[in-house]
């Protein structure tokens, strides 16, 4: 096919793909920039002028700045928690587990992953009720033992949150992994390395891509999240995502809910840039 | 040794993620209104959900929904896909980059941003509104699972298939397609997967009246627990899971083709 | 008029040219053997006929028609790629018959058509079966069956032994000659390995970055290289400096560094000029024991060396020797079932016929 030719058959192919994310994100996301630019919601009779009042409010309470920060220590934890049980996860799963078991487990990993994650964190309420049936059953079995009810509370926000971003990890961290070749391993065993220096010195920096693309995966939603916080959080609930989330749902406030997704845009993006160089190889599109 | 260990970790991995599905999904099945023990089996809830006529309609929706992200969704997908791979363009860059936002940014940010812009743009809340966002959201999957088919085919078969004489049209039709099939089922079961479960999105764009199951669940949620959330929770669960076998089939995980 | 003509055609990749200014003519029936190393852009010349590549400047012209403007798929050409491209969700039935179906031939017609040319690379019978049974030789000829069973004007093959192991490469090089001179076709052939361009060719073109080096017949080609890169990539050989000497006379004679002197067929330039004469390793002959006397009117080629190293390779033993500073490499056919020691002295003797002189004084190698 001709230059000119293909061209246009490529042109034609990808617009509608091109119109769509125009029309759904890009417009969107452009008017929500100029609606945070707006000292306040453009009904009623007074119009709005633009300033930058709502990013300033951002800054003047102490209230917000507080609320990012504390999103951002969610994000840490949450993170932290899915490396530590995350990783080696996939590390036994390259490594130990052999054949038709490491498809199975890896697919039994995976499975719950693609169900609603509403429902997931509803079933952990199921779980962490004071009185609620598991403690019924172990103080069944062990009278006396203490109650794991912890619903209502930050380390329950943080265990529904890990539950349901752990397979994210195990994913990515096995992928890197298992491109590993064993023959890396085995050279390094007749060079006489321990089996810790090999992880240290081998498996470690080989599969720090995977683990990279794992921890930008988990961390962006989780400094976003509301529907976790709200359900598992109770008086802890709240967080930027949960501020964010008011403002459109019930105070009405889209400027400053508008300002407010941007500056939590910006954070994301602020990890994206810092951790691009390390990704580009892994996030290949077609 | 540490191989026993390793496995034993696994288990107790397992154990974690599945226990609180375990746990939820039992209740569905258990007699008690109030999830007290002793267990006793029953099929109460279920019935009762066949009377919610909410529950009924936003089922409806859903399911309506996903089929109709699936179709748009999988054609758009699959059309760029088969520009991305076969056709290098340099304006290519600015289509991968947009795939970006739908993975990249935070799905509050997205559906926030959406209910704005289609308030202006007259487009407003409902069923077709989420179906703009589910598709969007669904895009960069699609493209690349069915893009990852197509690079590793490499374009050969479909040169073969101009040297002997046949039209851009039929090689598309008898050689290209048959090839991707696979790739594009397992897209097409991602997109129902993705609108089927979606939340954020749906949340907020739905108008009052026209919701679809998680958003129903969200405010059955919030109100109070009945074990009814769990009876159809467990329904959804099982669909999902289902259709994670299927892509299965079709896709490999980790990268083994 | 011959088959295919290359006028003048012209490829560029940004900064880097792939095909410069390059003509070949091709006549009806030819097995044509494009080779040179990769990047060398006997690919792209092969890819531009397909009509994969679009050249910026020349023409190529079928059957005296300019096919430029036409689409691949109105090229009425068959091709074989280097990894076959069979279609792994048809049988090797439809796989050959897909020319013919898509040009809308009747079903009878396709079955006999389809049953005869299996017949003819051997696979009759294999029709139900599907690529992914098959042995790489299998599939290689469910290829070739797939690309002549419409009777294109020109045959294409893309390094298409590449992907066989050694000898299922030479008993599938004799087969498919033997099927294209039964069939007739004109054939356009891309290897990378000298010796089978020499095998199968009736004609090859050497490529190096884009240009033609040298084409013309097998023998020709080997024998009477023009260039040291020419001389070096069709097989091993020997490249001596020296001087002109003399140059008058039917043998002229060049004078080496440490003084012997060497006698050669080709005209020389001026005397004093720098040369390079170049020799094939099969040319010499092994003289152990005193300086050979050559018969009464036979100018011959004596130099002194000594045995570096020998490497014994079964039906010929490559001997490794130095002749003062030059080192030389020489194939000695095992008829003795001896091997000469290293450091043994030896006297190499050849025909001044076999002193080939290089265009490019030295300066051009590898």
């Amino acid at each position: 096919m001709s230059r000119a030719r293909r061209k246009w058959a490529s042109h034609g192919l990808t617009a509608p793909a091109y119109l769509w994310l125009a029309v759904t994100v890009i417009l969107p996301l452009a008017v929500m920039l100029y609606f945070s630019f707006l000292s306040k919601m453009p009904f009623g009779k007074a119009e709005p002028t633009l300033s930058i009042k709502q990013y300033a409010l951002f800054f003047e309470r102490d209230f917000y700045s507080f609320l990012t920060w504390r999103s951002i220590k969610l994000g840490l934890y949450v993170t932290f928690f899915c490396v530590l049980i995350g990783y080696p996860a996939a590390l036994i799963l390259a490594k130990s587990v052999r054949g038709r078991w490491r498809e199975a487990v890896l697919l039994l990993v995976v499975l719950p992953f693609w169900s609603n994650a509403l429902i997931r964190i509803f079933a952990w309420t199921m779980v962490l009720r004071t009185n609620g049936i598991v403690d019924q059953a172990i103080q069944a079995v062990l009278p006396g033992a203490p109650s794991i009810g912890i619903l209502y509370s930050y380390p329950a926000i943080v265990v529904g949150l890990v539950h349901s971003f752990v397979p994210y990890m195990i994913l990515t961290c096995y992928i890197s992994l298992q491109a590993i070749d064993d023959a890396l391993i085995e050279a390094g065993r007749v060079m006489g390395a321990s089996g810790l220096t090999i992880f240290r010195r081998i498996i470690l920096p080989l599969s720090l891509p995977g683990l990279l693309v794992g921890v930008v995966l988990i961390f962006v939603p989780v400094v976003g999240a509301f529907m976790e916080p709200r359900i598992l959080g109770g008086r802890q609930s709240i967080m930027l995502g949960t501020v964010i989330e008011d403002q459109f749902t019930e105070v009405f406030n889209w400027p400053l809910g508008a300002a407010l997704s941007f500056i939590l845009l910006a954070i994301v993006m602020l990890i994206f840039a810092v951790s691009y160089p390390f990704l580009r190889n892994r996030l290949r599109l077609a | 040794m540490t191989r026993r260990l390793g496995y034993a970790y696994l288990a107790a991995l397992l154990v974690f993620i599945y226990l609180p599905i375990a746990v939820m999904m039992a209740m569905g099945f258990n007699e008690s209104s109030n999830y007290q023990l002793p267990f006793r089996f029953s099929l109460i809830w279920f019935d009762q959900l066949s009377d919610n006529e909410i529950l009924w309609r936003a089922g409806r929706n859903s399911v309506l929904l996903a089929l109709a992200n699936t179709v748009v969704a999988t054609v758009i997908g699959t059309m760029a896909a088969l520009a991305l791979a076969r056709y290098r363009l340099r304006s290519h860059a600015v289509l991968q980059l947009l795939l970006f936002p739908p993975m990249a940014v935070p799905w509050l940010i997205l559906a926030t941003s959406m209910l704005i812009f289609f308030y202006y743009a007259g487009i407003g809340r409902g069923l077709h509104a989420m179906l703009l966002a589910h598709v969007a959201l669904s895009l960069p999957y699609v493209i690349i699972v069915v893009g990852a088919r197509l690079y590793s085919f490499g374009p050969d078969l479909e040169e073969a298939a101009a040297t002997m004489g046949a039209t851009p049209v039929q090689t598309f039709f008898r050689v290209t397609l048959p090839v991707i099939a696979p790739g594009v089922a397992a897209a097409a079961l991602f997109a129902f997967g993705i609108s089927f479960d979606q939340f954020v999105t749906s949340y907020f764009l739905s108008p009052p009246g026209v919701t679809t199951l998680p958003v129903e669940i969200y405010a059955s949620i919030r109100k109070g627990f009945t074990p009814e959330i769990n009876a159809i929770s467990t329904i959804i669960i099982i669909v999902s899971m289902v259709l994670l076998l299927l892509v299965s089939r079709f896709y490999r995980f980790g990268g083994t083709q | 008029m011959s088959r295919v003509e290359i006028r003048d055609v012209s490829k560029r990749y940004g900064s880097v040219v792939a095909l410069n200014q390059v003509s070949l003519s091709l006549a009806d029936g030819e097995f044509f053997g494009l080779l040179g190393p990769s990047g060398s852009g006997k690919t792209t010349l092969l890819r531009s006929i397909a009509g994969f590549v679009e050249p910026e400047a020349g023409q190529i012209l079928i059957d005296g028609a300019d096919v430029s403007r036409i689409s691949t798929h109105r090229r009425d050409l068959g091709m074989v790629f280097q990894h076959y491209a069979l279609f792994p969700h048809m049988s090797v039935f439809d796989n050959v018959a897909f020319p013919l179906s898509v040009r809308h031939s009747g079903k009878a017609e396709i079955k006999k058509r389809v049953e005869e040319i299996l017949e003819l690379v051997q696979l009759g019978g294999y029709g139900q079966r599907r690529p992914r049974q098959l042995s790489g030789g299998q599939q290689q000829r469910v290829a070739l069956a797939r690309a002549l069973v419409s009777n294109p004007r020109v045959l294409l093959l893309d390094e298409p032994l590449g992907a066989l192991d050694k000898n299922l490469r030479q008993q599938m090089q004799v087969e498919l000659r033997q099927i294209q001179r039964e069939v007739g076709i004109t054939t356009v052939f891309v290897t990378h390995d000298q010796e089978e361009a020499l095998t199968l060719s009736d004609r090859i073109a050497i490529f190096r970055e884009g240009v033609v080096v040298q084409a013309g017949k097998p023998g020709e080609v080997y024998e009477r290289p023009r260039t040291a890169f020419a001389a070096a990539f069709l097989g091993a050989t020997n490249f001596i400096p020296g001087r002109v000497a003399d140059r008058r006379g039917s043998a002229g004679t060049v004078v080496l560094e440490d003084g012997q002197t060497i006698h050669t067929l080709d005209p020389l330039p001026s005397e004093g000029m720098a040369v390079t004469v170049t020799v094939r390793p099969e040319k010499f002959s092994l003289h152990v024991g005193g300086r050979p006397t050559p018969d009464e009117d036979e100018a011959v080629n004596c130099l002194a060396a000594e045995i570096v190293q020998p490497i014994y390779m079964g039906a010929s033993i490559t001997y490794r020797v130095k002749a003062g500073e030059i080192e030389l490499t020489l194939f000695h056919q095992n008829r003795e079932s001896r091997i000469e020691p290293p450091g043994s002295r030896v006297w190499l003797s050849w025909a001044p016929k076999h002193s080939i002189l290089l265009e490019a004084p030295g300066g051009d190698l590898l």
